[in-house]
């Protein structure tokens, strides 16, 4: 679907649904219906932002900025990150 | 009137217009409540900030201030019907509702980033823009410090910090916003590319000729990038589609993905002021909310704790409010003995203590049931739990095909389907939200209790069963479960026949733990039980005046030597009521009931616990006296001398309430509500039509199921 036409993809990328718990990662594109993309924008979850991977349950837990968010892992598999490594702290 | 008053307005004897938004989570409503206090009125039942509510406040130079809170909302993309109406509302679109003349935008202080996106959008609206700067001693606590004078020059509006659930920083937010209002609106604050520039500038001319101001025309056409949502504010405008497609190709055309615009510009405009206003102390990952979060998420923890939570509130609404509802309606029946006392004998004397004082005291009695059940959910919502159990919950819901969020209007449905229903405004996937509305009024409301209570009082052996639970208890419970399992098994057959269709995956914020704020809760729940207390003022009490007509009139030749509750009865059978009864009793007789009961059907569909008023007028007993009621019931013989009455017919009664949509008020706001603001008779139909057939169905079975076990009835 939408892949980021303005920037090169990375070399490494994944699904945010497969990166570890207790890592951090970045956006790169956000492909899940454009109804839902719009609402995780809105929400902070947007192409370059920083997202940490907290827990990995029915559904993915992850920190934005400070936000925590329940992401269906439906919806985290839409979602393509460069995994980052873990959480600084 | 004028849609766009300027500053002139501010000395006229008009109120000034403002509306608050801001991003779910932020304090806004505590916000609302520390503004105007007491003075508010809501338009209709609510649940927790899903309705327009308005308030009212006085600055202390005088100057009258009127505020409309519009829903929660993370950005103006209209996701959820809720984001809906707040765009409608500012654009000036909403013809229910008044233009604002000023916008509060609450912003969350530790939460910058994500609450600017909305700001942001909001300044460009055309409006003059006031921000509170919220909570900003949680995010002091977190190490976030804001350079306000510095950010108040990057936004170009004015912002004050606040701490609305103490109270702080209200003053001068007043006189924000009475400065705001002579000042110019703010602009976009950052630049497109010139080539999306170049591809947006057509449909912003588009706009604009359709009467939008320029700026917000600038900030639809960006926005309308993002998403097709056929928004109905848009609809008039013919061929916007078309022109909304030749913008993305054309965005396409230079290299750029026409939904990723609007964010990456908004995003990388408040990176930049962030980075010049905001230091932010490296903080602990640890903190407060993980810590309770381990707990409250965890994979058994959690279910236990959510349980656990479930128990407490109705342990609490049923056993806490019995008190206070004896102390209500004791003064109930002691006021109408009084009135009636002054009254001479008669028709009047009837109409007073038999109508409005046994109709309107048998539903004042539920009002601490409910006021009890609010502070709840008020307390869950305020709290943050209220996300998790979302988060909980959302397993079980998914696997009937509902939401997570579904839950909320569920658990709103065991107090009243109305809030219920209001609260699936959350919701932003249509069918989700229709099945949602679908199964609300199955959940056991606080009016059936009335019904229950009074058959199974009659009817069901106090048999300890285990410590802690008899039979009468356990009856009472499997009324609940039976209303609840079924509403989850509803919503799955509707999901996969008439609004089949995936699950939305689920996108939830869990914002952090913190203490309700008391004040801003009393507010809440003392508008919950306004509402309450006028519709009982005004539909039951009309209802309970036109029921009390329709069985005392016409006026029957009764035989003065028959004992009283004879005479009654010949009354009761020439009146109209009377009359009526028979003629539907065929209709009810395949469940065992007679027509007085099913008068008493009939005449709930002013609302459930009417039911219990109009037996206690037929059998001509006060509303409020459940015991002599009952011996009553224990008593009623038919023609046959056999009792009219049995525990399975009761079980059977019962079990018809639990699925009947015996709700005037239900059926009226989801004709609302199902529409999507539109009136919608379709749905409603629906809903009422299978609640009906599930109830016939289940009371019937149950007779016929009770009677081949041996059971009379």
């Amino acid at each position: 679907m939408t892949a980021p036409t303005s920037r090169e993809l990375p070399q490494c990328t994944c699904p945010l649904v497969d990166s570890e718990a207790g890592s951090e990662a970045t956006v790169v594109a956000i492909a899940c219906g454009e109804h839902d993309a719009c609402r995780l924008r809105a929400m902070g979850v947007y192409e370059g932002a920083q997202v940490s991977v907290i827990g990995k349950r029915h559904c993915l837990l992850v920190d934005v900025r400070g936000t925590r968010l329940a992401l269906g892992t439906d919806l985290a598999k839409g979602i393509t990150v460069r995994p980052q490594g873990p959480i600084a702290s | 009137m004028s849609t766009n008053a300027g500053p002139e307005r501010q000395s006229a004897s008009a109120p000034l217009r403002v509306a608050i938004i801001g991003n779910p989570n932020t304090g806004k409503t505590t916000l609302f409540n520390a503004l105007t206090g007491l003075r508010q009125r809501v338009g209709n039942f609510a649940g927790v900030t899903v309705e327009r509510v308005e308030g009212a406040f006085r600055t202390s130079d005088g100057q009258r201030i009127a505020v409309l809170d519009l829903p929660g909302s993370y950005s103006l993309s209209a996701g959820s019907p809720d984001e809906q109406i707040a765009l409608e509302v500012l654009l000036g679109r909403d013809e229910a509702h008044w233009r604002p003349q000023v916008v509060l935008v609450v912003v969350d202080a530790s939460h910058l980033e994500r609450n600017l996106f909305l700001a942001s959008q909001v300044c460009e609206l055309g409006l003059p823009v006031v921000i509170a700067l919220n909570q900003v001693d949680a995010a002091a606590e977190q190490g976030i410090t804001v350079d306000v004078p510095e950010l108040i020059h990057e936004l170009g509006v004015p912002i004050v910090p606040t701490v609305a659930s103490r109270g702080e920083g209200i003053e001068p937010l007043k006189q924000a916003i009475l400065t705001a209002a002579t000042l110019p609106a703010p602009h976009r604050r950052f630049a497109l590319a010139p080539e999306v520039q170049g591809a947006l500038a057509p449909l912003q001319a588009r706009l604009e000729q359709e009467g939008f101001a320029p700026s917000a025309a600038a900030m639809e056409s960006l926005r309308l990038l993002s998403v097709d949502r056929n928004e109905p504010h848009l609809a008039h405008i013919a061929g916007l589609a078309a022109q909304v497609a030749g913008a993305r190709d054309a965005l396409r055309a230079v290299g750029r993905a026409p939904e990723q615009v609007e964010a990456e510009a908004r995003y990388a405009w408040i990176g930049g002021v962030l980075g010049r206003t905001l230091t932010r102390r490296k903080r602990d990952r640890d903190t407060f909310s993980d810590r309770l979060d381990a707990v409250a998420l965890h994979r058994l923890g959690g279910p236990l704790l959510f349980l656990l939570v479930m128990a407490l509130v109705f342990q609490s609404v049923f056993s806490w409010a019995t008190p206070l509802q004896d102390a209500i309606e004791a003064a109930v029946m002691g006021i109408g003995g009084a009135v009636g006392g002054l009254l001479p004998e008669g028709d009047l004397r009837s109409l007073v203590v038999d109508g409005v004082f046994a109709g309107v005291g048998s539903v004042v009695v539920f009002l601490p049931q409910i006021a009890i059940l609010f502070a709840f959910i008020g307390v869950l919502e305020q709290s943050g739990y209220m996300a998790r159990a979302a988060f909980l919950m959302d397993r079980v819901m998914r696997r009937v095909g509902l939401h997570g969020k579904s839950f909320i209007p569920m658990l709103s449905g065991y107090a009243c389907a109305v809030p219920g229903i209001m609260a699936t405004r959350t919701i932003e996937d249509p069918k989700d939200r229709l099945a949602t509305i679908m199964v609300v009024p199955l959940m056991s409301c606080s009016a059936r209790l009335p019904v229950y209570t009074l058959l199974i009082g009659a009817f069901v052996p106090a048999l300890p069963l285990i410590p802690g639970l008899d039979l009468q208890g356990a009856t009472m419970l499997a009324m609940y479960l039976l209303g609840t399992l079924t509403a989850l098994a509803v919503a799955a057959i509707f999901r996969k026949t008439l609004l089949r269709g995936p699950v939305r995956p689920m996108i939830l914020e869990l914002p952090p733990y913190r203490l309700p704020a008391l004040r801003s809760l009393a507010v809440s729940v003392w508008q919950r039980c306004q509402l309450f207390l006028r519709r009982a003022g005004t539909v039951i009490l009309s209802l309970s005046i036109v029921l009390w007509a329709l069985a005392t009139y016409p006026r029957a030749q009764v035989d003065p030597s028959l004992p009283e509750a004879a005479q009654q009865e010949q009354q009761l059978a020439h009146s109209v009521i009377g009359r009526f009864g028979r003629a539907i009793e065929p209709a009810v007789a395949p469940l065992g009931y007679d027509w007085k009961i099913g008068v008493s059907i009939v005449a709930s569909f002013a609302a459930r616990e009417v039911f219990v008023s109009t037996m206690g007028t037929i059998y001509g007993v006060g509303g409020e006296d459940d015991a002599a009621l009952q011996d009553k019931l224990r008593a009623e013989v038919d023609a046959a001398g056999a009792p009219v009455y049995t525990p399975l017919i009761a079980v059977g009664l019962m079990v018809f309430y639990v699925f009947a949509l015996m709700c005037i008020s239900t059926v009226a706001v989801t004709v609302r509500e199902a529409g999507g603001g539109r009136v919608s008779w379709k749905w409603a139909g629906v809903q009422f039509a299978y609640m009906l057939a599930l109830a016939y169905g289940a009371a019937w079975l149950v007779l016929v199921v009770g009677r081949a076990m041996g059971f009379a009835g």
